[in-house]
């Protein structure tokens, strides 16, 4: 079945997960589902509630035309020209203090929100971090207990062979030495033969003397 | 032929899953051979005590010698050892007294096994983690048959086990991914397997409307049917479910069916009925949307099978590999690894009728093919007729 007669089967419900219903292939579900949420946005920790009364930055509703400047706005805006170069000095002189320390305090009040909020993120990502490592540190812990027990097998066994062939040396010196002793035994017996032979060389002669006469 | 099943309990009464299924094949192959169970006279799990008497004793027409345990086993001592032995380096000796703590201790079983190995054709051993399958299988190797319901835990690794697996003469797995675990931990690749599992009798009828009532439960609802304990995954579902419904908003329930050892917690959609009776439990899955299955080790889930049995698609755990093999190679279950995978996986299934439709057909479908006591049989049959030509 195609791609196409497979998404004409997918309903809406199961937002865009393709299923071949007369032929069921769950790893390919599976699959779908997988690749679904690796598409979707990792979802953060909740922020902590911001004011509503509170909008810094807020822009103005979208949809309302800007109105018409009347002649009131129009002296307005003549006078704020004029009074321009002295505003820093008018603020000063007019706006109370307790506003601004009231707006430094706002302002204060939403850094320290927003520090929280990148406070708990970090928390979050280094808590997902540890998970993530300790996983691995697990796997990686698994398969060097694997290779300790076969490193283990291995020198129980060059142990065995070692013993074995100490033993095996030990037979060979003790050979070697039997071997050697009869060596000279044999040696001594040739010397003696070969004394016997000049022995009875002699006596041969002798015998031959003897017979002559 | 005779054929001896050596379990470590056996009963009418137990539940557990290596013995039911034990008892099962026994009562199923009595058709076929001269059967003979041996076991140890224990009921409680535990600690091994005897409860039962000693002796012969007939259980559903099958005869039943038990041995008595001569050492209980203490919990306590049995965790700290078995903790040790899992995390620090050991020697075989403290493998051997670990096995020993394990139990259930009866010498006189194998005593018997011993004395009358040439009585018997075949010995088949279930459970491989237990007193009685190490020594008996190293008593009589030659006319042994393994069934290791071995799940994916740290102790299948421990080095007494690698020896054992290669000397039975047949293995009998109760799924794919169990035979290549077992494969893998001991290099037994040589010896003859076979994945077979068990079979169960489902129920022609069922009375999902009495149930339904009787239970006064009228929404549609998912149902988990085994012992409720974190060692299930029945914690993390908990927490899932309830996230699940909190996100989407949705109705569905959730029936708790079995004993429990964890506190549910208390929310409207989370029904605990508790103990059913096998009708009850039949009723109350021909009556859900679908099983969840959460356990993160099973050699084989019975229940699951059932499900399918009864045309009822299943959403598993994925790190248990069984019952993820299960699902792909059945095309009936879908499984999740977390949270995201575990909510897009039910809304998959709650939103489409029609894919628990076609899962539950597959389901039923895998079943017939592979789980029915005919097969079940014939796949038993095939090993020792397979062991027989080998003799000649």
């Amino acid at each position: 079945m195609t791609d196409e007669k497979k998404q004409e089967k997918t309903s809406e419900g199961e937002q865009n997960i393709k299923i071949d219903y007369e032929n069921i292939d769950v790893a390919d579900i599976m699959d779908q589902i997988k690749t679904k949420i690796a598409a979707q946005p990792k979802k953060e920790p909740e922020l902590p509630l911001v004011e509503s009364n509170y909008i810094p930055y807020a822009a103005a509703p979208p949809g309302l035309p800007p109105e018409a400047p009347s002649a009131k706005s129009k002296i307005k805006a003549l006078l704020l020209k004029i009074m321009k170069p002295f505003s820093p000095l008018i603020r000063l002189l007019v706006l109370p203090v307790s506003h601004e320390l009231a707006e430094t305090v706002k302002t204060l009040d939403l850094t320290n929100k927003k520090l929280d909020y990148l406070s708990e993120k970090l928390h979050h990502d280094l808590f997902q971090l540890n998970e993530s490592l300790n996983s691995r540190i697990e796997v990686v812990d698994k398969s060097m207990n694997k290779r300790l027990d076969l490193a283990f097998d291995d020198i129980g066994r060059i142990k065995e062979y070692t013993k074995l062939l100490h033993s095996l040396s030990h037979n060979v010196v003790v050979e070697m030495t039997k071997l050697k002793i009869e060596e000279e035994n044999l040696k001594i017996k040739a010397r003696i033969l070969e004394k016997d032979f000049e022995f009875l060389g002699r006596r041969e002669k002798a015998l031959e003397d003897q017979v002559l006469k | 032929m005779k054929v001896a099943f050596v379990v470590q309990r056996y009963g009418l009464e137990i539940s557990g899953g290596a013995e039911l299924h034990c008892r099962w094949v026994t009562e199923h192959m009595q058709k076929y051979w001269d059967v003979q169970v041996l076991t140890t006279r224990a009921f409680d799990y535990i600690t091994w005590k005897d409860h039962y008497p000693k002796g012969d004793d007939l259980v559903n027409n099958v005869p039943v010698k038990r041995f008595s345990v001569t050492k209980p086993r203490n919990p306590e001592r049995f965790g700290r050892l078995q903790n040790y032995i899992l995390t620090n380096e050991h020697r075989k000796e403290d493998e051997m007294k670990w096995l020993d703590e394990e139990g259930p201790l009866s010498p006189s079983l194998i005593r018997y096994i011993d004395e009358h190995k040439n009585d018997f054709d075949y010995f088949v051993f279930f459970s491989y983690r237990y007193y009685h399958s190490y020594w008996g299988i190293n008593t009589v190797p030659e006319k042994s048959i393994l069934v290791p319901t071995a799940e994916n835990d740290p102790v299948v690794h421990l080095r007494i086990f690698k020896d054992l697996f290669r000397k039975p003469q047949a293995f009998i797995y109760n799924s794919v991914e169990e035979r290549k675990m077992i494969n893998r931990v001991s290099m037994n690749d040589h010896v003859l397997g076979e994945v077979v599992g068990v079979g169960t009798v489902v129920p022609s009828e069922v009375f999902v409307d009495d149930f339904r009532q009787k239970y006064d439960i009228k929404s549609d609802y998912l149902i988990y049917i085994g012992r409720i304990d974190k060692n299930k995954g029945c914690a993390e579902l908990f927490e899932f479910f309830l996230r699940f419904k909190k996100e989407t908003g949705s109705d569905i329930k959730l029936v708790l069916v079995g004993s429990t050892l964890l506190k549910i917690p208390s929310h409207p959609d989370i029904r605990y009925l508790g103990f059913l009776s096998e009708e009850e439990k039949f009723s109350a899955l021909a009556g859900s949307l679908a099983m969840i299955m959460p356990s993160f080790y099973e050699s084989l889930s019975m229940v699951t099978l059932e499900a399918w049995a009864k045309r009822k698609p299943v959403l598993a755990n994925a790190r248990c590999e069984v019952l993820k093999g299960q699902c792909l190679r059945s095309n009936a279950g879908l499984f999740y690894e977390d949270q995201d995978e575990f909510s897009e996986a039910l809304n998959l299934l709650l939103s489409s009728p029609q894919l628990t439709d076609a899962m539950g057909k597959n389901g039923e479908l895998y079943f017939n093919q592979n789980y029915t006591w005919e097969v079940i049989e014939n796949k038993y049959l095939s090993v020792v007729d397979q062991l027989e030509k080998r003799k000649e």
